[in-house]
């Protein structure tokens, strides 16, 4: 005969509100195993799990039942105070009253009802629990990360320092993202690439750091301490250990009227190229489509002029695997595409602004390159159209953010502020231009935030006008801007030199594709999900991913900055062990019965499956059955499901203790 | 019932000297394979005791390949004497078998589920026009008449994928469907009326578990229907117990049964297993447009999850 205790919590009220727990606690006292039953207030508390400790060693019990809340909040609380009373873990259970019960229901008799089913089933289930072992797997101490926009730069740079290998991964031909196209940055004006550059060169020269820049993640196998990730190098053509930068490729190469992305297409650049002049690393890339060397066959300057010979138009793609423990991403985010609305994309576009047709409209990150030193126009603002200095400028903000209409519902959280800083990089350069934008609201919490938005107000003399645009068009060499100015309740209407949009931080292009790769999950914007909004904000679910920067959400640099010490804080805090301890609730196979027809290897998702030979005495194959590797199961049951001759059980969860809670009912 | 021969037209689908000279090629193969050590036995039929009728052989010794032969009374499904049956025949070496259309898309089904291995396997197919019904006389020759029912809407009679095919079939005519035809009477009645009518064909099952055991697929070493420790299914040939077992079947046949029938022929109580059985693939092809045994597919639709995958029966 089973000693099972019984223990009921009130949650304060929040069962006891609605369920009577002292009945629960005197019916269950009465069934058959059932040692001891009591109530108490808060069995979360010092005092209450006194009392089940003390219950366990008084009544000798073999099993216990916590009647509370769900075990995704306590169970681990109560499991851990069955171990310190000597009781294995794995044989306290919880029955969760609160959530499936007292919240839920209205009526105290059928709810009192409704919890002794549930603690009934739950002690039904606890009798056929068995004693488990933790599991233990090793962890490799390399993390990888994805993406090396200041996000990654600063997780890698971390994880790094504290003396872990990292393997840091960048699709483009440089680490820097968006952070190297932006001119000045708020709350402070620094210059971007001054704080940025820095950081980068700390980059390629710290040993603990695996650098690969042109590449892209392939696949992601294995678990946490434990993945396996391919990495796709593309082909650079230029031997990255041969090249010393010296740069004569890109001054020769003939084919020199390519648009400059990073320029946001406002400059050109040559078919063999560094995206902007401080790249790390500095060695170039040709790029293929627009080489005629490999359009025609003809041309080659480049290899003839690269003294130490690093040309090789013949490289390929390579696959490279690397066991890595724990992975940070940190691909970063994109800009509302203001152009024609791209076919697949779920957004409506704005057709009342011209749909990108008239060139002196332009987004933010492009007047960023306007503004910058480095940028096209050597820190020059000058209009796209005809190089002329804009003497007034419309700045619209919210393009595509809190627009639901268009599809988007989100606040971008970074436009407020950055809009603010155009006007005043606008006004410092050119003095007796004029500065209006077009607001909702101004959002600016943040140290010192409102501060700088106020001083764009109040010192800088931009024009506020809390309204909205209805259209744009274009009249002679102006851009006409109709709006609403919603405080005085007039329209307005503005003839402007040039117009920057303020539009909405989105989630990369392609973020769903290298979620399912990793197996994370994403919301309906494609921005990828934390595992708890306030308690767990770097950690996805799926554990041994973590997130850094506005691939979760629209960031600035500084929330950025934070998301990625912390992420890269979690990777330490794993790599501070030798050894994970995971839960044991893990599939087991009866090899006996096991008929081998492999369906749950087929059907398993996270690939724990494996296929195990059972031989005789004598070395000859009897059977093939399958087999659960304990690291990598996830305890999620589908194998169970799928088996058709019922040879995989999960622990815990067993058909047997299954039936059993229901026949208990 | 569908595999009772259908007493009208006795005009005969092909020569007897068919099947002569198939037999004769399959010797040859047979003694061939055998001598030359290509493999160590030959799962073929040899002639049963009653004239007209066949039964399973394994055969190890070429100077024995003479007593194999193939005719329309050559039912079974050999595929099941390479999992449980004979089960230790597997274990010898490359073995060949003789396969039909049907029996090739078991195998193939076998394949793709770890239960055999295809270069463990020298193919014999036979091109073959169809078995005797049960209860047709067989000392009459294969007709409209006395054909199987599942023979009737064939489309499988000329194997592929085997290492050889003896045979070419002379142009056999179209059959009126006889089992799709019970099937859409079926299919028009009333959820009542069908329960009903599957009731009363399940109240007849004694528990013999024929079915079971000459089914190539049913080759767990333990049947879920067997275990006591938790019991999922009634022992006793009760109704309840009898419909959970049938529902089962069905269920862990859907997207595997190869279409061969052999549940239905060995069934003492005539229950017609194998409507249920093409009303699963049925289904399968109209869901997921699979069907089972053409190709060893390396994951069926019931062990696959795709993010398009038609959800429209989620109400
Ligand atoms: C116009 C504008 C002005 C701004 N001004 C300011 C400012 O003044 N102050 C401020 O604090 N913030 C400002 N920001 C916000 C700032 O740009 C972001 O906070 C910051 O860039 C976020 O960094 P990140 O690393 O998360 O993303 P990103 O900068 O987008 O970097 C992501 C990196 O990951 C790479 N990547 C993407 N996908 C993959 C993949 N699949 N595999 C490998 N690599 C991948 C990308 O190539 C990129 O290098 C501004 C933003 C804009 C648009
Ligand atoms: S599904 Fe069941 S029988 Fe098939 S291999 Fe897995 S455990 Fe074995
Ligand atoms: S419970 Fe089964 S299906 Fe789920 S992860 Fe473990 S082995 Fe795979």
């Amino acid at each position: 005969m089973s000693r099972i205790g019984v223990f009921i919590c009130h949650c304060g009220e929040n069962i006891s509100r609605t369920v009577d727990v002292e009945r629960v606690a005197q019916v269950t006292a009465r069934l058959p195993g059932v040692a001891i039953a009591l109530d108490y207030k808060y069995m979360c508390s010092d005092p209450g799990q006194n009392l089940l400790k003390k219950a366990v060693a008084e009544h000798k019990l073999d099993g216990v039942v916590v009647a509370a809340c769900s075990p995704r909040m306590h169970e681990k609380t109560f499991r851990n105070a069955a171990r310190a009373a000597g009781l294995n873990p794995f044989l306290c259970e919880m029955a969760n009253i609160r959530e499936h019960c007292s919240w839920v229901h209205e009526d105290r008799e059928e709810a009192t009802a409704k919890a002794i089913d549930i603690v009934k089933f739950t002690v039904s289930r606890v009798k056929k629990d068995r004693a488990l072992a933790p599991i233990t797997v090793p962890i490799t101490k390399r993390a990888l990360v994805i993406g090396g926009g200041i996000a990654g730069i600063q997780a890698a740079l971390d994880i790094a320092d504290a003396g872990h290998q990292v393997v840091l991964v960048e699709r483009e031909p440089s680490i820097g993202g968006h952070m190297a196209q932006l001119s000045e940055t708020f709350p402070t004006l620094d210059c971007s690439q001054c704080i940025m550059t820095p950081k980068m060169v700390d980059v390629a020269n710290h040993p603990n750091i695996k650098l690969y820049t042109w590449s892209e993640i392939e696949e992601v196998s294995g678990y946490i301490g434990n993945f396996q990730v391919t990495v796709r190098r593309k082909a650079r053509s230029v031997d990255e250990d041969k090249c010393t930068g010296c740069g004569v490729c890109m001054a020769k190469c003939p084919q020199k009227k390519i648009d400059n992305a990073f320029d946001r297409n406002l400059g050109t650049r040559p078919a063999i190229y560094v995206p902007f002049p401080q790249a790390v690393p500095n060695t170039p890339v040709i790029d293929r489509d627009n080489c005629t060397r490999f359009k025609t066959g003809k041309c080659g300057v480049c290899e003839k002029v690269c003294g130490p010979g690093a040309i090789d138009y013949g490289q390929q793609d390579q696959l490279i695997v690397e066991p890595v423990g724990a992975i940070v991403v940190a691909s970063g985010f994109d800009l509302y595409n203001i152009g024609p609305k791209p076919a697949d994309s779920p957004y409506e576009g704005y057709g009342e602004f011209g749909y990108g047709a008239i060139p002196d409209v332009i987004d933010g990150l492009t007047f960023e390159r306007l503004a910058s030193a480095s940028g096209p126009t050597g820190g020059k603002i000058l209009r796209p159209s005809d190089g002329k200095e804009p003497k007034q400028v419309v700045f619209i903000q919210c393009v595509g953010s809190r627009a639901r209409e268009k599809g988007i519902s989100y606040c971008s959280k970074i436009c407020c502020m950055y809009t603010a800083k155009h006007t005043m990089l606008y006004k410092h350069k050119i003095h007796d231009g004029q500065a209006y934008v077009f607001f909702m609201d101004a959002r600016t919490p943040g140290k010192n935030y409102d501060e700088f938005w106020r001083r764009a107000v109040e010192e800088e003399e931009a024009v506020y006008i809390r309204g909205m645009v209805s259209r744009l068009y274009q009249k002679g060499d102006k851009v006409v801007v109709m709006g609403s100015d919603v405080l005085v309740g007039v329209q307005v209407e503005i003839e402007a030199d040039l117009v920057v949009l303020a539009t909405a931080v989105q989630a990369r292009t392609g973020a769903d594709l290298l979620a399912q790769k990793l197996g994370i999950s994403y919301d309906r914007y494609n921005f990828y999900s934390e595992a708890h909004a306030k308690l767990k904000p770097v950690e996805c679910a799926t554990a041994g991913i973590y997130l850094a920067g506005a691939c979760q959400g629209p960031k600035d640099i500084p929330d950025t900055v934070s998301q990625a010490s912390a992420a890269a804080a979690k990777v330490m805090t794993l790599f501070a062990k030798d050894q994970l301890e995971r839960e044991p609730i893990v599939a087991r196979v009866n090899e006996r019965n096991c008929a081998g027809c492999l369906a749950c290897k087929k059907v398993c998702p996270y690939g724990a499956v494996e296929e195990k030979e059972i031989r005789d005495r004598n070395g000859n194959l009897i059977k093939t059955v399958a087999y659960v590797n304990p690291g990598v199961c996830g305890g999620c049951g589908t194998c169970q499901a799928t088996c058709p001759s019922k040879s995989v059980e999960l622990d815990g969860y067993t058909d047997e203790q299954i039936m059993a809670m229901i026949e208990a009912l | 019932m569908n595999n009772t021969a259908q007493k009208h037209d006795a005009t005969p689908l092909v020569a007897e000297s068919y099947y002569a000279a198939v037999t004769d090629a399959l010797r040859t193969e047979a003694a061939r394979l055998l001598s030359e050590g290509v493999v160590t036995a030959v799962i073929g039929y040899k002639e049963g005791r009653r004239h007209g009728t066949a039964g399973p052989a394994i055969v190890v010794d070429p100077a024995r390949a003479n007593e194999l032969i193939f005719s329309a009374a050559c039912v079974n499904n050999l595929a099941l004497y390479l999992t449980k049956a004979k089960k230790g025949v597997a274990g010898t070496g490359k073995i060949a078998i003789v396969a039909k259309g049907c029996d090739l898309r078991a195998l193939a089904g076998l394949m793709a589920e770890s239960q055999i291995r295809r270069e463990d396997l020298h193919i014999i197919g036979v091109a073959c026009a169809g078995v005797f019904g049960s209860g047709a006389d067989r000392r009459e020759p294969l007709s409209a008449g006395n054909l199987a029912g599942k023979c009737r809407e064939c489309s499988v009679g000329a194997p592929e994928g085997a290492d050889i095919v003896i045979g070419t079939l002379p142009p056999l005519p179209e059959l009126s469907p006889v089992e799709a035809e019970e099937l859409a009477r079926l299919e028009a009645m009333t959820p009542a009326e069908r329960w009903a009518f599957w009731k009363e064909n399940f109240a007849r099952c004694i528990r013999c578990f024929a079915c079971r055991q000459v089914c190539p697929f049913c080759y767990c070493e333990q049947c879920l229907c067997d275990r006591n420790r938790p019991q999922a299914v009634e022992t006793t040939p009760r109704p309840a117990g009898n419909m959970a077992w049938h529902i089962v079947r069905a269920m862990h046949l859907a997207g595997r049964c190869a279409g061969c029938a052999e549940c239905e022929r060995a069934c003492p109580m005539d229950i017609p297993l194998n409507l249920l059985n093409r009303k699963m693939a049925r289904e399968l092809k109209e869901l997921y447009g699979h069907e089972a045994g053409l190709t060893p597919v390396e994951k069926g639709p019931l062990v696959i999850y795709r993010e398009d995958d038609d959800q429209s029966f989620i109400k």
